[in-house]
């Protein structure tokens, strides 16, 4: 991929990333169970590390959680740390599925492992800050949930990367 | 427009199978005779209050029954929560403006042990507690 293409799609997956984070943020999901969500920013963590390899998907993220917090005030804040562990051991272990045990798990399953990791990351720090083991009552019912966002944001990184593959090919330098 | 079960690997499907059953059991192990937390004879249930890892207040839950609500006041990192009690349930009524999610306001009434009010951006938790009624009540 050339260098130039790359800085475009980096940059487009950071904004798209920022978007769905907001949008999520708009959805009342988290009326079913406290603190649960759709996971849509994870689509642009998947499709990174998918077309762009590990480092590249990292420097995404990254850019992604802090220009997302700056914009939402929430910079340093205790949000910003959750958002920050929860992503980091999600995309930490979607990335060592993808690279290690890549033949025996679709971007579904992979996606699913995300949801999960970043579930128990998020709920880690917050024990962490409120030192209440009470808090993993929750964890159940959220990887409960995480099933059907997984495999929806599975889905959709799969549809989206085959797309963008066949439009990769089709330009012959991607 | 293929079957959903077609985009999955063996290991996807054991692995969302293994996921399922542990989320179920996980749900349903409090409710299970043995793992019950019991609240015996004569113990009252109690609202706890925490604020970081320090404990605010208890409240019993006896008190709250009445015409008025119960309204607490709480300080925390990065403002004041209020926390409503009112006949028997607990909720949290209003967290900071700073903080944008407010999940422990739309957790919304608890009434029992087991589930948790938990503000972490003001690092508040509430939760209700089978307590031990006094010593002066305690008879066999």
């Amino acid at each position: 991929m050339g260098n130039t293409r790359k800085l475009v799609l980096i940059g487009l997956l950071v904004s798209l990333g920022l978007i769905l984070h907001f949008v999520e943020a708009m959805l009342p999901i988290s009326m079913l169970v406290p603190g649960a969500k759709l996971g849509l920013a994870n689509i642009v963590n998947l499709i990174a590390l998918v077309l762009i390899g590990f480092r590249g998907g990292l420097l995404i993220f990254l850019t992604r959680v802090f220009l997302g917090s700056l914009f939402a005030g929430t910079f340093l804040s205790i949000n910003f740390y959750l958002s920050l562990s929860g992503g980091l051991t999600a995309y930490l272990f979607m990335s060592a599925a993808y690279y290690f045990i890549k033949d025996k798990f679709s971007l579904i399953g992979i996606s699913v492992i995300g949801a999960v990791f970043h579930n128990l990351g998020q709920l880690l720090t917050a024990y962490y800050i409120i030192a209440n083991p009470g808090i993993f009552y929750y964890l159940p019912y959220l990887t409960l949930i995480a099933i059907p966002t997984g495999i929806g944001v599975g889905l959709i990184t799969y549809f989206t990367t085959r797309h963008l593959s066949v439009f990769n090919g089709g330009n012959r330098d991607g | 427009m293929k079957n959903l079960w077609s985009y999955l690997t063996v290991y996807d499907k054991i692995l969302i199978s293994l996921l399922l059953l542990l989320s179920i059991t996980g749900i349903f192990l409090p409710f299970v005779n043995p793992f019950r937390t019991r609240i015996a004879e004569g113990s009252e249930k109690v609202i706890v209050i925490q604020k970081g890892n320090e404990e605010e207040m208890r409240i019993a839950l006896e008190t709250t029954y009445g015409t008025d609500p119960l309204y607490i006041e709480i300080e925390g990192p990065i403002g004041t929560s209020i926390i409503e009690a009112y006949n028997g349930k607990v909720r949290m009524k209003e967290a900071p403006p700073a903080d944008l999610e407010k999940t422990c306001v739309k957790t919304g009434w608890i009434e029992d042990v087991g589930p948790m009010i938990i503000c972490i951006p003001n690092q508040i938790s509430v939760w209700i507690e089978a307590e031990e009624a006094g010593l002066d009540v305690v008879s066999w």
